[in-house]
């Protein structure tokens, strides 16, 4: 009220600037050796409350050995990991964890009784363990399976029981180790939809390794590329997309001319000058189109139709992160 | 201060609580295979039933007397029996307990929970620590209502004791011998050996008198030998407490030495597991 537009800029100048959300993994800079192998190399990385991070890397790409040093089950031998600003081994009250493979229940006593177990020896009695038990059950699925032994479940279901167990006490963090490595496609969608909707519903940070390049696509908010130890990609979904510098297609194109070659470099000169593009043999009547730019598709299409190509099929070759993946890692899965 | 003292006594109880999960989960485990208790006492029994045979062909003045009393070799073996089972499967079961997690993939589970390392040392092996006694308790009655053997009643509550005392030796060996299977992945050459020679010197089966003279002197330090004769005194010539005294005594340090020494080997174990990375690995 009043006050003159001089005095305004003579007033010192406070910039509010939104505070910088604290991160719930912080991974800095971490090295781990095995005998003369590096394991892990400066490996960098963040993951925010509420954020599902994918890390994501070929076998041995040393995925599982950074979940272990965040459960604090291996020390690095360089850099630093904080869990809440906590080192792992005073922060595994924050933590739920989703080993991998199928074995790290009690088998001979029942779904109930491991979770009661584990939720004990997070510090509940009894009492709060059986209902927080039961109610984990429920969540994931499995209230029917309370008293069957854990031995007797499914693999999917004892994926869903471990997702259990790692939900059991509020975790802040949820590490969760190829917990969709061999399930058939329902399961392994049941339990990202259930990581998900914890995430969302509880802020939990998730750090997710997986093999799988298809999951990642509308789950995962960020992902880390590892490759033998080094990180080779972190950032977004569609920042990892953006790698994909090539797209492939395969055309089912049935000629009568039975010399493949040679009708793989007619076509790739009936289009020649279109795109920067190459066609080459695939099996039987199929051929691998590539692309730089996926925008020239329809023209490509099109002058191979007019020039009397019979394109009966086009498909992606590969999805799209896929590609990213080759394109980071050079490896051809 | 007090804030801090209180903090310190609230983890305490904690982790207290969390040994009485440990226990019903082995319960539970042990429970799912019923058969397998029948069958191990049963063989128990059969043992003993060989020791009254061999006890036949014995001259019973070759036993020594228990507090003066002479007894037979049926009821001197029975006890000796007893304490050695103790011993071995006190031996096997801690030895083998985090091993048996490591094979079952329940290690790493564990290990990332808020649970002290001792917790899950002391819990992992908690449910044997009291069945064994309870099997060897069962066992000595059936012999003494089956074969008329003179156990002093009264001797019971000191021979728990004797037990007691006995117990952190046992459980400092397993837990060295888990640290060696956790760093070499097999510790049963290890228990075996470490049986075979306690055994040896003790005079569990047969008078340390029978030995020569250097082992003889090797068996008055072995705790397995004090416990063995502590426990005869206790339950076969009803000794009192003054008696089982000076026992005691000497078994206190060896437990306590053997527990530390465990303990710390143990820790170093996993502190390197950790450090290759090799705690998952079988």
């Amino acid at each position: 009220m009043g006050m003159t537009s001089a005095a305004v800029s003579a007033a010192p100048l406070r910039v509010v600037r939104p505070a910088p959300a604290p991160l719930a993994i912080e991974v800095a800079g971490v090295t781990k050796r095995f005998a003369q192998r590096e394991a892990l190399s400066g490996v960098t990385l963040g993951v925010e409350p509420g954020q599902i991070h994918a890390l994501l890397g070929p076998n041995g790409a040393g995925k599982t050995t950074l979940l272990r040093i965040l459960s604090g089950l291996v020390t690095p031998d360089e850099g630093s990991v904080r869990l809440n600003g906590l080192a792992p081994q005073a922060a595994r009250q924050l933590l739920g964890l989703v080993p991998a493979g199928d074995r790290s229940f009690y088998l001979r006593i029942s779904a109930l009784e491991n979770l009661v177990f584990f939720g004990r020896l997070h510090g509940l009695r009894r009492r709060d363990a059986v209902a927080r038990a039961r109610a984990a059950l429920e969540s994931v699925g499995l209230a029917a399976e309370e008293r069957k032994r854990a031995g007797l479940l499914s693999k999917g279901m004892q994926r869903r029981l471990a997702l259990a167990r790692a939900l059991l006490c509020d975790p802040a963090i949820l590490l969760i180790d190829e917990a969709t490595h061999d399930l058939d496609p329902e399961g392994a969608r049941r339990v990202r939809a259930l990581v998900a909707s914890a995430a969302a519903e509880r802020s939990i940070a998730v750090l997710w390794t997986t093999q799988r390049l298809e999951e990642i696509a509308g789950f995962a908010d960020r992902v880390t590329l590892l490759d033998l130890g080094r990180t080779r990609f972190c950032g977004s979904v569609d920042d990892l997309i953006a790698h994909s510098v090539v797209r492939r297609y395969v055309l089912t194109m049935p000629t009568v001319e039975r010399d493949r070659e040679l009708v793989a470099r007619r076509a790739g000169a009936a289009v020649l000058g279109r795109a920067e593009i190459g066609i080459v043999p695939s099996d039987a009547d199929r051929y691998v189109l590539e692309l730089r730019d996926r925008s020239v598709l329809g023209d490509v299409l099109a002058a191979l139709t007019a020039a009397g190509f019979p394109i009966v099929a086009c498909r992606p070759d590969r999805s799209e992160i896929e590609e990213a993946f080759i394109a980071l890692t050079g490896d051809e899965r | 201060m007090n804030a801090v003292v209180a903090a310190t006594r609230r983890t305490r109880g904690l982790e207290l609580r969390k040994l009485a999960a440990f226990v019903r989960r082995d319960f539970l485990v042990a429970w799912s295979y019923r058969l397998s208790f029948v069958t191990g006492f049963l063989g128990l029994l059969g043992g003993a039933l060989v020791f009254y045979f061999v006890g036949l062909m014995v001259d019973p003045a070759s036993i020594p007397p228990v507090d003066g009393k002479p007894v037979s070799y049926l009821e001197f073996a029975v006890v000796g029996m007893a304490l050695g089972g103790f011993l071995h499967l006190g031996l096997e079961r801690v030895s083998a307990a985090l091993r048996n997690e490591q094979l079952m993939g329940t290690l790493e589970s564990l290990l990332s929970t808020p649970t002290a390392q001792v917790t899950v040392q002391i819990g992992s092996v908690l449910f044997d620590l009291i069945f064994i006694p309870v099997r060897m308790t069962i066992l000595l009655t059936t012999l003494a209502l089956a074969f008329g053997l003179g156990l002093q009643l009264d001797g019971v509550p000191q021979a728990l004791v004797i037990l007691i005392f006995f117990m952190p030796f046992v459980w400092g060996l397993g837990i060295l011998a888990a640290a060696i299977t956790l760093t070499f992945r097999h510790g049963a050459g290890v228990v075996g050996l470490a049986v075979a020679g306690l055994t040896l010197v003790s005079g569990l089966y047969f008078p340390v008198g029978l030995l020569p003279g250097w082992l003889t002197a090797a068996a008055e330090a072995n705790p397995l030998a004090i416990a063995a004769e502590s426990l005869r005194d206790a339950l076969l010539g009803g000794a009192d407490w003054s008696a089982i005294g000076p026992d005691i005594l000497i078994l206190t340090p060896l437990s306590l030495l053997s527990f530390l020494l465990g303990t710390a080997a143990f820790r170093v174990a996993l502190r390197r597991e950790r450090r290759l990375g090799t705690l998952g690995a079988y």
